[in-house]
C-alpha cells in the first residue's frame, strides 16, 4: 500500500509537470489548428533563463523563495516574448498556407531552438543550485519532498488562473471566439493576429514555468531535454482532447501516472511503451479524447 | 549571356589557380592527420568533448616539441558520432576520406564496434580511449587498441569490493540499456552471484529520461544494501543520486566510470557525497599527470573529464609509435606500438598483442566534493 501510494504521488507531481506543458499545444492547436512542435522548446529555454537567474539572484544574497517568484517570473515573460517572436517568424506568413508548411515550419523551429541552446548555453549539464529546494517530509513510510508538493500547488495555481483568463475575462472571450471562427471574430472587431500572438505567449509561460520546476526538481538542466517532456505532453494533450484545457490537465496527469505505475509495477524500460500504448488506444476508439466533445464551448 | 560567358571564365581561372596552389602546397608540405571520433552533440557531449580535447592536447605537444621527423606538422580532424552507430559509421567513412592514418575514438562501444570494422578494411588504427565492452578487442582486429580498462575486469572489481570491504549482501541494479552499461551490469549481476551477493532485482530505464521515482521507489521498497548505478552518463548519474537520497534510501550508493566525471558532483553536489565509483587509477601527483593538468586547464580553461587522459594517452602512444617507426605504414607502425612501454597521463602504457592495455580499476569515493581514491582492486589495499 505505501509503495503504491509513494507512485501515486510520483505520478501526480509528473503528470502536474506534463499537464502544465499540454496546455501550451492545446491552446494553441485549440487556436490555429497547428500543432507546435516547437513547444518543448519553450519548456527548455526557460529552465536555462531560470537556472540562469536563479543562480545569478541567489549570488547577490536574495532571499531564495523571493530569488525563485522573481525568477519564475522573469522566465515566463521571456518565453512569452520568444514565443510571440517565433509566431511572427514562423507560423504567421504561413497561415493561409497548408497545415502541412506550417507544421514543418515548427519542426524547423524545434530544431532550430535547441541547436541555439547548445551554442549559447553548452553541451554540459547545468546545475540548479539546489539548496532552495532540497528536503521534504514523511508520513509513514511515504516520503514527500517540498518540490513535489511546489509542482502540484504550482500547477493548480496557474490551472485556475489560466481558466479565469479564457473564461471570465474580455481577452479569454476573444480568445473563444477566435478559435470559433477567425473571419467573423475579425468582422466583430477582434484583432485575431494579436489573440494569436497572445496564446502562444500563455502557452510558453505556462510551458517556462513547468522548465523552471523541473529543473529545481532533478537537479540540472539540458538543451534537449525539451524534446522527450514535449511529446509526451503532446501525447497528454490528444488524449484530454486537444483544443480542451480541463483534457490537457486530465490528460496530463493520465500519462504521468501510467508511466510511474509502468516503471514501477512492470520495468522502467517500459514506460514510455505503456504512455503509447494509451494514446494509440484513445484514438483508436475515441479520436476526439477524452473530454474532446463539446468542443465549441470549453475550446480556447 | 555574354555576362554569364564572362562569369564562368572568370570561375574556371580562379579554380584553376586555386588547384594549382593546392597541388604546390601538397608537394611543399607532408601533414600527418589523425582523427577523433566522440558524440559532440546530445546527451554524451561532455564525455565527447572531453575525449576530442584530450586528443588536441596530445598533438599540440608533438607539435610544440617540434613535430614528427618527416612530417610537416600533425593535425586532427574531429568527428561526431553523437553515439549513433549510424552516425559513428559515417564519421569513419568521412575520416578515411580525409586520409587519416588512426583514429581516437570512439566513446560508446556500440559505435566503437561497427566504426572499427569500416576503419580495418582501410587498415587504419583505432585507437579508443573508452570503450569497455570485452567485444571491442576481441574480434581479431589488427589495428584495434583500447587504452581504457574492460567490463569484464571492472564488474568483479565493483564486486569485490562491494564484498571484501563493505559487506554488502543484498544489491540493486539499474541500468539504462545500452550495450555498455547493460553490459556492465550483467557482468556485475554474474560475478554478485558468484561471489555470494543476492541480486534483489536488476532494472532497465531508458536513456535521457530524467524521472527514476518509480524506480527509486522500488529500490527504497526493497532495502538493499547497495544501489549499482550503470547508466551511460554522468549527468543522468547525477539525477539518480539526487531523487535518491530525496527519497530516503540509505543504501550505499556506487556508480561506474561512465558516471565518474566532475560533471556528477558538480550536478548532485552534497547528495553525492558518500558515493562509490570504480574508475582506472590515475595519479594525480604524477609530472606527467600534472603536466597534463596544466595544458588542459590553459586550453579548455576545465578540469580535465574523466576520459580527457585517456584520449591523451592513445594520441600521444599512437603519435610516439609512429616516430619510432619513422613512417605511417600500418604493420611497422604496429610493431613499435606493441613495443612502446611509457608512462602515460593516466597509467603505464603497455599494449598486448590482442590490443588491450591492462586494467587498473580503483574505488574511488566522493569527500567534501571530490573524488578521492579509495580501494585498489589489484591490490585490495585501501589508498
Amino acid at each position: 500500500m505505501d509503495f503504491f501510494l509513494q507512485q501515486l504521488i510520483n505520478g501526480i507531481t509528473l503528470g502536474g509537470v506534463y499537464a502544465l506543458i499540454a496546455l501550451g499545444y492545446t491552446m494553441v492547436y485549440g487556436i490555429i489548428q497547428l500543432i507546435n512542435f516547437a513547444h518543448g522548446e519553450f519548456f527548455a529555454a526557460g529552465g536555462y533563463m531560470g537556472v540562469i537567474l536563479i543562480s545569478y539572484l541567489s549570488s547577490q544574497g536574495v532571499n531564495p523563495y523571493a530569488c525563485l517568484a522573481i525568477s519564475l517570473v522573469l522566465s515566463m515573460g521571456y518565453c512569452a516574448l520568444l514565443a510571440m517572436a517565433v509566431e511572427q517568424l514562423a507560423y504567421k506568413p504561413l497561415r493561409q498556407a497548408s497545415r502541412l508548411a506550417a507544421l514543418l515550419s515548427a519542426l524547423g523551429m524545434s530544431i532550430f531552438l535547441q541547436n541555439g541552446l547548445m551554442l549559447t548555453q553548452g553541451v554540459y549539464d547545468r546545475p540548479y543550485p539546489t539548496e532552495i529546494t532540497s528536503g521534504g517530509f514523511e508520513i509513514g513510510a511515504i516520503s514527500i519532498s517540498y518540490m513535489q508538493i511546489l509542482i502540484v500547488a504550482l500547477t493548480a495555481f496557474l490551472l485556475v488562473a489560466l481558466n479565469i483568463l479564457v473564461f471570465k475575462t474580455r481577452i479569454g472571450r476573444a480568445m473563444r471566439a477566435t478559435a470559433q471562427d477567425k473571419v467573423m471574430s475579425a468582422l466583430v472587431g477582434i484583432n485575431s493576429n494579436r489573440i494569436i500572438a497572445l496564446t502562444f505567449a500563455v502557452g510558453a509561460g505556462l510551458a517556462a514555468a513547468a522548465g523552471i520546476m523541473v529543473g529545481l526538481y532533478y537537479g540540472s538542466v539540458n538543451y534537449t531535454m525539451g524534446f522527450v517532456p514535449g511529446i509526451k505532453a503532446f501525447a497528454a494533450a490528444v488524449l484530454g482532447g486537444i483544443g480542451n484545457i480541463t483534457g490537457a490537465l486530465v490528460g496530463g496527469l493520465i500519462i504521468g501516472m501510467v508511466e510511474i505505475f509502468a516503471a514501477g509495477y512492470i520495468s522502467g524500460e517500459y514506460k514510455d511503451v505503456f504512455a503509447f500504448i494509451i494514446l494509440i488506444g484513445v484514438l483508436y476508439f475515441k479520436p476526439t479524447g477524452i473530454m474532446g466533445e463539446n468542443v465549441d464551448d470549453t475550446r480556447v | 549571356m555574354k555576362r554569364l560567358l564572362v562569369l564562368a571564365v572568370a570561375l574556371l581561372a580562379l579554380g584553376l589557380l586555386l588547384a594549382g596552389c593546392g597541388g604546390e602546397e601538397q608537394k611543399a608540405e607532408k601533414v600527418l592527420k589523425i582523427g577523433t571520433m566522440s558524440p559532440l552533440t546530445g546527451p554524451y557531449a561532455a564525455d565527447g568533448n572531453d575525449i576530442r580535447q584530450g586528443a588536441e592536447i596530445a598533438v599540440e605537444v608533438f607539435n610544440e616539441a617540434g613535430g614528427i621527423p618527416g612530417f610537416s606538422k600533425i593535425e586532427i580532424i574531429s568527428e561526431d558520432t553523437a553515439c549513433d552507430p549510424k552516425q559513428a559509421v559515417a564519421a569513419a567513412n568521412k575520416l578515411i576520406n580525409e586520409k587519416v592514418t588512426a583514429v581516437v575514438g570512439a566513446y560508446c562501444s556500440s559505435s566503437t564496434i561497427p566504426a572499427s570494422e569500416t576503419l580495418a578494411e582501410e587498415n587504419i588504427f583505432m585507437l579508443t580511449p573508452a570503450s569497455t565492452n570485452p567485444k571491442v578487442t576481441e574480434r581479431g582486429l589488427k589495428y584495434m587498441f583500447r587504452t581504457c580498462g574492460r567490463d569484464d575486469h571492472q564488474a568483479p572489481a565493483a564486486v569485490k569490493f562491494m564484498k571484501d570491504v563493505e559487506g554488502v549482501k543484498t544489491i540493486f541494479i539499474v541500468d539504462d540499456k545500452t550495450t555498455y552499461s547493460q553490459g556492465l551490469a550483467e557482468g556485475v549481476a554474474k560475478a554478485a552471484e558468484a561471489a555470494g551477493i543476492k541480486v534483489l532485482e536488476h532494472d532497465h530505464v531508458n536513456q535521457g529520461d530524467k524521472d527514476y521515482s518509480a524506480v527509486l521507489t522500488k529500490v527504497k521498497a526493497a532495502h538493499p544494501d547497495l544501489l549499482y548505478i550503470s547508466l551511460q552518463n554522468s549527468a543522468t548519474g547525477a539525477l539518480m543520486v539526487i531523487q535518491a537520497k530525496r527519497m530516503g534510501i540509505d543504501a550505499i550508493l556506487m556508480g561506474q566510470d561512465a558516471v565518474y566525471h566532475p560533471k556528477l558532483i558538480e550536478i548532485a553536489k552534497g547528495d553525492a557525497e558518500g558515493m562509490f565509483c570504480t574508475f582506472g587509477a590515475i595519479d594525480k601527483n604524477a609530472p606527467k599527470y600534472k603536466e597534463f593538468l596544466a595544458k588542459y586547464k590553459a586550453k579548455t580553461g576545465n578540469e580535465p573529464g574523466a576520459y580527457s587522459a585517456y584520449a591523451f594517452d592513445s594520441a600521444t602512444a599512437y603519435l610516439m609509435a609512429v616516430k619510432d617507426a619513422g613512417t605511417t605504414d600500418p604493420a611497422k607502425v604496429r610493431d613499435a606500438l606493441l613495443k612502446l612501454d611509457f608512462t602515460g597521463a593516466s597509467k603505464q602504457i603497455k599494449y598486448e598483442e590482442n590490443g588491450d592495455s591492462g586494467s587498473n580499476y580503483t574505488v574511488y569515493k566522493v569527500q567534501d566534493g571530490k573524488f578521492v581514491p579509495y580501494w585498489n582492486s589489484l591490490t585490495g589495499q585501501k589508498l
